[in-house]
């Protein structure tokens, strides 16, 4: 009842916007029903509409981007993998094609190209490598992001001048805070020279963890940029961050605390013996 | 000197110890031809030679062997002693590697270093996070364009750069979303991204009828009721 009404609503709406009920073309309210259909999920009724589009009206305006909801329906419907990842090509080829949806395809390419070789398929890297160069940065980033993720360390290793200059040259939080972790990931050595060679002060600086249970056995040893404390701390093991609560510390205290003096140690034991240190470096 | 020795009582006693000395010495020499008879110097060299080459045979194995039994003896005799001493040895060395590990020490790995396995927990804290600010971020922007039509003549406005950037931000989630299992946190942000898909294919000023779209739209899914649960979920796991 509620996609019927919501067809319905969508028509009533697409009529206002055109003009005239009557005067939409057929091939747009196709693409229009197939559109509503991706946006709930609905991959098989959706890729039906836009395979009668394409087969009907071949030369609409429409077919061409309907080629790119033909892709986001084949990635749903999962298993077709391959088959999506040729929509998602084709339409970028196409003249005419939408730069924002051009900007997407492209990052689904990537999406499904390093799932397909995480399945076994090895060639299907070179779609992800390839666009370590694209024009687009927004491109260039994400697939030195995704690469950073693939097992093959020395491939996962060609996503390190990406991400270095990610975080050479960008300002924003969450993109730098991601190319840290990444860059982590691939080489830490690199993030190490390209923290050391920023010119901001302090950026260099590293702060540790080492965590020592009962047993005095090293259950966690951290060497991070600074820059990512936060995060790392917010990530530490639940039992360890309940024991630093306990004695009065959070996040901003320790930090606060950390910061006053370049060479402080802040040793905290919790009640089962285990043994926490952080300092800065 | 018979005379002397008679009258000197000093010189007699001396004359007296001499002669003592000399019955002695006659003794001696008895026993000492005794001696030498009873030896056969035929056989003699050869008795020699056989000892000497005997001990040449085995130069310094005797003493070694002498001084390994001599350590050995006490632990072989004792071997609660034995096992002690060996008890000893590896409690110094583990105690030197407790030690010596865990402590701050400059010079000690000096590179950037962490696990793969607190990565994946870093990455995970990370996830909830953006998946918040995108939440937030789209809140903002939904409600701005909503906001604005109240203002005009019906017609609605949008920071089209905005929205494309949030676009931008989805493929990111949508890896760490998939990794990290928030299923349902990925499915409101599917929706989202859909719909701002579409937005950033339309001019930043939409008609009335683009609104009410919109608006209809959005309304329907009650995808503001959603974001806000969805959001408030999120921010109480961080």
């Amino acid at each position: 009842m509620k996609k019927l009404s919501a067809v319905v609503s969508l028509l009533v709406l697409l009529a206002a916007g055109t003009g005239l009920f009557a005067q939409t073309a057929p091939d747009e309210t196709l693409f229009r029903e197939a559109k509503l259909l991706v946006f709930d999920k609905d991959w098989d009724a959706a890729l039906d509409k836009i395979d009668e589009l394409r087969e009907k009206f071949p030369s609409s305006p429409w077919a061409g981007q309907a080629l790119f909801y033909k892709g986001e329906c084949l990635n749903g419907l999962g298993g077709r993998q391959r088959e999506a990842l040729r929509a998602f090509k084709e339409y970028i080829q196409l003249t005419g094609a939408k730069a924002g949806l051009v900007e997407e395809a492209e990052g689904r390419i990537i999406d499904l190209a390093s799932e397909l070789y995480e399945k076994g398929d090895a060639s299907a890297i070179r779609d992800v490598e390839s666009r370590l160069g694209h024009e687009n940065k927004v491109v260039r980033y994400y697939a030195a992001y995704k690469l950073s993720f693939v097992s093959d360390k020395k491939i996962a290793a060609k996503s390190a001048p990406v991400l270095e200059r990610i975080i050479e040259s960008e300002k924003d939080a969450e993109l730098l805070d991601r190319a840290r972790i990444a860059l982590l990931r691939v080489s830490p050595e690199s993030l190490k020279t390209v923290e050391d060679r920023k010119p901001r002060s302090g950026s260099g600086r590293m702060l540790r963890i080492r965590i020592r249970d009962a047993d005095s056995r090293e259950t966690l040893s951290l060497n991070i940029p600074i820059a990512l404390a936060n995060l790392a701390l917010s990530a530490m093991d639940e039992e360890d961050k309940a024991a630093i609560r306990k004695k009065g510390y959070d996040l901003n205290t320790i930090l606060d605390e950390l910061s006053k003096s370049k060479e402080s140690i802040l040793k905290i034991t919790g009640d089962d013996g285990s043994i926490i240190e952080i300092w800065i470096d | 000197m018979a005379e002397h020795l008679d009258k000197c009582p000093e010189c007699r006693a001396e004359a007296e110890e001499i002669k003592r000395v000399l019955e002695k010495a006659d003794a001696v020499k008895a026993e000492i031809r005794e001696a030498v008879a009873s030896v056969n110097w035929e056989a003699l060299p050869a008795m020699i030679a056989d000892r000497v080459l005997a001990d040449a045979r085995r130069p310094e194995e005797a003493p070694r062997a002498a001084r390994l039994r001599a350590w050995a003896f006490p632990l072989r005799m004792k071997p609660v002693l034995a096992g002690l001493a060996a008890g000893l040895l590896v409690g110094a060395t583990a105690m030197y590697f407790a030690l010596r590990s865990p402590g701050p020490r400059s010079g000690r790995d000096s590179g950037f270093y962490a696990s793969r396995e607190f990565l994946d927990r870093a990455e995970l804290v990370m996830a909830r996070r953006n998946a918040v600010d995108y939440l937030k971020k789209s809140q903002y922007v939904l409600l701005d364009v909503f906001g604005s039509a109240g203002e005009g003549a019906g017609r609605a406005a949008f920071n089209s750069e905005q929205v494309r950037d949030l676009v931008s931000r989805k493929k990111y989630l949508n890896a760490q979303l998939e990794r990290s299992q928030m299923a349902k946190a990925k499915a409101i942000c599917d929706q989202i991204e859909m719909l701002f898909l579409e937005l950033s294919q339309l001019s930043e000023e939409m008609s009335a009828a683009e609104l009410q779209k919109i608006r209809g739209f959005v309304e329907e899914r009650q995808l503001l009721l959603k974001i806000n649960l969805v959001r408030k979920e999120l921010e109480s796991e961080i």
